[in-house]
């Protein structure tokens, strides 16, 4: 299929500011009078404020205001509130000082007195766990259902079901969650290889790049708020009920947002700081968020601590998968250990399989989606293991993989439903083919004390949900006017996805504007920018708002030139009578009748099943041209999988335990490529945190006084340039996705499990099927292991080395 | 300084903005040491060097450059990503080199010239060609690294105008692009140089 | 706990004589913070958690830049940046050890600011210490990562006293490998301190990483021609290959004449509070020729004696490794 505009690249509008500068994030916003907070902090894992007394603080010249617990509405529990008394983790935020300078702001917050009752506390989940082991909270450590719903309560395991669990053998123990499929039973008795592990993978921050600033003020009952989200839209509803208004009292604007991968899908507690400490001082309020804030406030990945036993039968296919997950909860979120196994039931479809797993409160930061938050920490460990079940059934770890892999028919995850299309064969063909397996894996392997790898791994995510609006206006001016509530969060998915628009309306590029950024801006509402599914979710929302304006300007075509609409085409400039080309209106004119006709045409009218937002959203652009406006109602059935299959060659040192991968290439499978330098992008970028994942990246908590080691970039480790291979290599199998308009879904989370997993399986490799069972494996790991101190030896654990 | 109430609202901007973080404390403590100051100590009242003008700026003795720059002249774009020398978002060139400006003082670099991402366009706005190089290859993802990246390439290619690509990884591992896009950023700087049609 | 990161209110002296800043160093003394690039002081100042009441920023002055030939060697002026020290043709072609070690410190910015004098007198990186814990080091009365439940994996194998915080210079090992010496001055006058003894681990003081007092400026480094042009062999093990500090780091000099090593220095970084001469090593190798014959023969001599904390036992092997593949190099 040949388009105009999907399919080829273009360059973004905002890419310009971002290479001089002018791009403007949220703390680059400054507002007359504006003052600065800063905040307050635990200096313990667990306790309770008592006592603050703020009198000195308020009496220095320059401090404006504090905002405490009390001037907010009570949180949920166990949550993440904005501020608290309550204290679940070091860094929880206590209280906000606004002075006129940030220097004030600091030296005020040495001058509050406060009394803090410590709690027990505990940093390891399996340490919550065990039996007479502290909890994160009072009342427990896990949520169950309760007689009120999903309640706080105690979960505690027999001190030998603890310990057999941490050496790899199946526990006798209770868990929270729990499903499966088939017959379990029977699929490891038709198995003839059956590989039993022990896993952990650590948690560890987002760290975006930018951190979460927020600025806001308040003018005529309305609050402005500069904010750094992963979506525009997805923040107002949300943001305006946190900060207890109606939806049209809110401003949000968000130009550019400096990374999220997770952290920011949605509007976070700690927004609200701003909002309710302007409204307190009655000043515009920046809250500049450090580094170190960052890593406290910014949310984490969830460490899981595992037990897998997979069965393979003669033939290669996998037969049944039997997993447990404890997932670290952290102070607040839960585990995605379900996620964990759903992956595995979409890239290796066992015929049988159980997950069970119970996610346990620690006093550590809180906890969110991280890219592919449970998914690719599993396909980082799944590799390895599916590997070593290869290796006893002799056969080939490409051809093991391309057996098991889904296609169109697959049932995936705990549900077993349908997918929309999966194309995964034929990317492992492409993939394989491209890095050249077969001479790879046969080519000499030991260099003195530098050993090869070769590895292989797979991503997953879903990637694509549906229910969203789209807007596209066509100016009296005939320009068209792509309205778009997808937040610039880097991935440049604002811009491809109303190209699918551009590509309905047939209109050049260059005759388009992007409407964004600013909620009065008139924005439809959008999913939230996590989950990968904005290529697939926001091509459809763009696709019905074009289609609805194309319709709209072939009755209006059809009113003034006689005919019905369906005598009606367009190319772009206009709409003209199919027979009779001659014969038409151009787009300024069928926007000018739009105006004049009022209605539904001009956005007087839209529909009843659209979002409160963007009917707000219409109300606002209402009469400024022809408006086509509509939800997503396309049929969506199953799930848009988002898949990937990495290949990795890793050059190791066994003397020092470092390693350089020399060569990377992945492979997409996202149907259609909408955007060929955003894909590349995605695909690079989550090669890059994989090999964090696979190789740097983790908490370090001291269980002794529940302090966090890695607070700032440089022991967080995210990889940089020296880190990294020389050059990427990336491609896309491009086939279209049957439910998706222009055949696009998103891959942004599985460019990152493939590349973890690539690297940890050919660590495996290099190290003659040594399976380290967890992630990052760094070089101390492996200076233990070539000297024979096993690592394993050592108890397993997720927050500590 | 201590905030008079009745001052007007744009006096009281500027007092923020140029007195910036001169705390009631810190102030007091700086002007009691002034009144004794031993020969070497600073003058708060300072020229410097920004983008080829001379800017009078009140600075405060500990005053990051970054700080000066985002909050007294602003030059928004240097970017604080970790306010610690440990990212590399707010690297801007002194004298031609690639500094952190969160981890230098503004005093530091009174008789030398300051380049900011906003000092690269020439006067009637075009694009630097690293910037444009950058453009073409679509370096950026989120952008927050970006001004560093587009800095420390320029920085390189004054003293190595035709980098091979392992030189340009050297040249710019100081500065970190938590999004990943490493293999873009070389590209572009490839492209800058003119070895990448 | 504020979670701090802007500059607290501190003076600036700015001086561009020697003497002035030596006078101030005296006046100030403990109250007073030398500055060099400063890489190593915004971070306490930040955090609150080191509060001098003066910087001193010694950058103005030229006469502590420079590299310069001397009869018996170089000299270095303790505010030559780092980056300086890597590309220098003299130490290059005569002292690569040390070039080498330059250039991997931190990252490019750090090293075009970071002076061979910071460098050296840059203080220990125990995350406990560094979060302001009131540990020996910080004058208080217990050490948090010498514990069976510390978080030690970067912390010593040798030489604890208390403190089990490592050395995190890489030029340090270089310049004791050179059999460098500081020169020291103070309004009282110049010292000149061998290498080797100007480090100090927590069995000598607890507080302060080198022999420098309040008052003293370290402004120069003296290499002597010693080992001009000897075979040279620095690594640095680190996690990432930017920022991070060594896991361990090993720079060897190593003169060989007749097709033997006739004398030698192996210098370990990272595994105590100071760079470490490898005594045994150096004694095994003599007289023997490089290569893998010689590089089995030391076994695990480097890493004798080690007293390994729960996380650390890696760095023994490591820094065996690492004094082998010198000899292989």
């Amino acid at each position: 299929m040949s388009y105009m505009h999907i399919g080829k690249d273009f360059t973004p509008p905002c890419a310009q500011g971002k290479i001089t500068g002018a791009a403007r994030y949220a703390e680059d916003f400054r507002r007359e009078g504006m003052v600065f907070a800063r905040l307050l902090t635990s200096p313990v894992p667990s306790g309770m404020v008592r006592d603050i007394d703020v009198s000195e603080a308020l009496r220095m010249d320059g401090v404006v205001g504090i905002l405490t617990a009390e001037d907010l509405p009570a949180a949920p529990r166990p949550g993440v509130p904005a501020l608290s008394n309550e204290l679940t983790y070091v860094g929880q935020p206590i209280l906000a000082i606004a002075a006129i300078s940030e220097q004030i702001a600091e030296n005020a917050l040495e001058r509050v007195r406060m009394n803090i009752e410590r709690r027990p506390f505990v940093v390891d989940p399996l340490d919550s766990l065990v039996e007479g082991g502290p909890n994160a909270y009072p009342e427990g450590n896990v949520m169950m259902r309760g007689e009120n719903g999903m309640e706080l309560r105690s979960l505690k395991w027999t001190r030998q079901a603890v310990e057999d669990f941490r050496a790899g053998r199946e526990p006798a123990a209770e868990f929270t969650t729990e499903w499966s499929y088939g017959d379990l039973e029977a699929g490891f008795a038709e198995s003839t290889v059956i590989v039993e592990e022990p896993f952990v993978t650590a948690g560890y921050p987002h760290h975006s790049l930018e951190p979460r600033t927020c600025m806001a003020y308040w003018e005529n009952g309305r609050c402005y708020f500069h904010g750094s989200l992963q979506s525009q839209s997805a923040a107002n509803a949300p943001l305006s009920r946190m900060l207890g208004i109606e939806l049209d009292q809110l401003v949000f604007i968000n130009e550019t947002t400096g990374g999220g991968f997770g952290s920011r899908i949605g509007p976070y507690p700690f927004m609200s700081i701003a909002g309710y400490l302007s409204r307190k001082v009655n000043r515009p309020v920046q809250v500049r968020i450090t580094r170190e804030e960052e890593f406290f406030i910014g949310s984490a990945r969830s460490g899981m601590q595992g037990w897998i036993k997979v069965g393979v039968k003669p033939d290669g296919k996998v037969a049944a998968v039997d997993v447990i997950i404890v997932n670290d909860g952290g102070s607040s979120g839960s585990g995605s250990g379900s996620s964990s196994a759903g992956a595995i039931s979409v890239s290796y479809q066992p015929t049988a399989m159980r997950f069970r797993g119970a996610s346990v409160f620690t006093n550590t930061t809180p906890r969110g989606a991280q890219r592919g938050p449970g998914q690719n920490e599993m396909h980082a460990i799944l590799a390895p293991v599916m590997d070593k079940a290869a290796r006893q059934l002799g056969m080939d770890r490409v051809e093991f993989r391309r057996i098991n892999a889904p296609d169109h028919n697959s049932l995936v995850e705990a549900n077993q439903g349908p997918v929309t299309s999966a194309y995964m064969r034929e990317a492992i063909d492409m993939g394989a083919q491209m890095f050249d397996w077969q001479a790879k894996i046969n080519q000499p392997r030991r260099n003195g004390s530098k050993v090869i790898g070769i590895g292989v791994g797979e991503g997953y995510h879903a990637a694509g949900n549906n229910g969203f609006d789209g807007i596209v206006r066509i100016g009296p001016d005939g320009k068209v006017y792509l309205h778009t509530g997808v937040g610039n969060l880097g991935t440049y998915s604002y811009a491809a996805t109303v190209r699918a628009a551009a590509e309905v309306l047939q209109c050049s590029w260059e005759n388009c504007e992007i409407v964004r950024g600013n909620s009065d801006l008139g924005l439809p509402h959008s999913s939230g920018q996590g989950g990968s599914n904005t290529i697939f979710t926001h091509t459809r929302t763009n696709y019905v708002a074009a289609m609805d304006a194309v319709a709209k300007m072939k009755e209006i075509a059809a009113a003034e030139l006689g005919g019905s609409p369906d005598d009606f085409s367009i190319d772009g400039t206009r709409v003209f009578k199919t027979a009779t080309p001659a014969e038409g209106l151009t787009y300024a004119e069928a926007a000018q009748r739009a105006i004049a006709l009022g209605g539904k045409f001009s956005g007087a009218e839209y529909p009843e099943d659209i979002n409160d937002l963007t009917k707000l959203a219409v109300q606002k652009i209402a009469g400024t041209g022809l408006v086509g406006v509509a939800k997503d109602n396309l049929e969506k059935n199953g799930t848009a999988p988002g898949l990937a299959i990495a290949f990795a060659e890793v050059e190791l040192d066994l003397d020092t335990g470092k390693y350089e991968i020399r060569d990377y290439t992945a492979v997409a499978e996202c149907g259609t490529v909408v955007h060929p330098k955003g894909l590349s992008h995605g695909m690079n970028g989550g090669g890059v945190w994989g090999f964090g994942m696979a190789g740097f990246e983790r908490h370090v908590y001291d269980p002794q006084n529940g302090l966090p080691a890695n607070v700032g970039l440089y022991q967080s480790k995210p990889p940089t340039f020296l880190d990294v291979p020389r050059a990427m290599h990336t491609a896309a199998v491009n086939l279209p996705d049957p439910q998706s308009p222009f055949g696009a879904r998103g891959i942004g989370e599985p460019a990152m499990g493939c590349a973890a997993a690539a690297i940890m399986s050919a660590l495996t490799d290099a190290l003659d099927g040594h399976l380290f069972n967890r992630t990052p494996v760094t070089p101390d790991m492996i200076i233990e292991h070539v000297a024979q101190n096993t690592y394993n030896n050592k108890s397993l654990k997720i927050n500590t080395f | 300084m201590s905030v008079n109430p009745r001052l007007t609202r744009r006096r009281f901007i500027k007092g923020v903005i140029y007195s910036g973080a001169a705390a009631m404390s810190g102030a007091g403590v700086y002007l009691a040491n002034a009144q004794s100051r031993p020969a070497a100590a600073v003058e708060r009242l300072i020229s410097i060097n920004v983008n080829g003008r001379t800017r009078r700026v009140d600075v405060l003795p500990q005053e990051t450059l970054a700080h000066t720059l985002r909050y007294k002249l602003e030059l928004t774009g240097t970017k604080l990503g970790c306010n610690r020398g440990e990212c590399g978002a707010c690297t801007v060139l002194v004298d031609d080199v690639t500094h952190y400006a969160c981890s230098m003082l503004t005093h530091s670099v009174k008789q030398r010239s300051v380049t900011t991402i906003e000092g690269l366009q020439s006067a009637d706005g075009q694009l630097h060609v690293v910037q444009q190089a950058f453009l073409d290859e679509l370096g950026p993802q989120c952008g927050f690294c970006t001004p560093g990246q587009v800095l420390a390439t320029v920085a390189l290619l004054k003293s190595n105008p035709r980098p091979t690509r392992d030189q340009a990884r050297d040249a710019l591992a100081g500065n970190l692009c938590r999004c990943g896009a490493y293999d873009h950023y070389l590209n572009g700087v490839m492209r800058a140089s003119g070895q990448l049609s | 706990m504020p979670s701090h990161d802007v500059m607290p209110d501190i003076e600036l002296y700015q001086p561009v004589q020697v003497e002035d800043a030596l006078d101030l160093a005296s006046r100030l003394a403990e109250r007073g913070w030398l500055l060099g690039g400063g890489q190593d002081t915004y971070g306490w100042l930040k955090d609150r958690n080191k509060s001098p009441e003066a910087m001193i920023d010694l950058n103005g002055i030229e006469a502590l830049r420079g590299i310069r030939e001397t009869a018996s060697g170089l000299e270095i002026g303790a505010l030559t940046t780092l980056t300086e020290v890597a590309t220098n043709p003299l130490i290059q072609a005569s002292y690569s050890l040390l070039s080498d070690a330059a250039v991997k410190v931190a990252s490019p910015q750090i090293r075009n600011v970071g002076t061979v004098g910071g460098n050296l007198v840059q203080d220990v990186r125990c995350w406990y210490y560094r979060r302001g814990l009131s540990c020996y080091r910080a004058g208080g009365n217990l050490c948090y990562a010498d514990t069976p439940q510390g978080m030690n994996r970067e912390h010593a194998i040798f030489g604890a006293s208390r403190c089990v915080a490592v050395t995190p210079s890489d030029t340090a090992p270089a310049l004791v490998a050179l059999d460098a010496s500081m020169v020291i001055r103070s309004t009282s006058g110049e010292r000149v301190v061998p290498a080797a003894d100007f480090f100090v681990g927590p069995n000598v003081d607890i507080r302060h990483t080198t022999v420098l007092q309040p008052g003293e400026i370290l402004t120069a480094v003296r290499i002597p021609n010693t080992w001009a042009n000897a075979t040279f062999y620095f690594e640095k093990v680190a996690d990432r290959n930017v920022w991070d500090f060594a896991l361990v780091s090993i720079a060897v000099a190593m003169r060989e004449s007749g097709g033997v090593i006739q004398d030698s220095r192996f210098v370990a970084g990272a595994v105590q509070c100071t760079p470490r001469r490898l005594e045994a090593v150096e004694a095994a190798v003599r007289g023997k020729a490089r290569g893998e014959a010689t590089a089995m023969s030391i076994g695990t001599l480097a890493s004798n004696g080690a007293e390994p904390l729960t996380h650390n036992g890696f760095k023994m092997h490591l820094v065996d490794n690492l004094a082998k593949r010198a000899l292989l190099a």
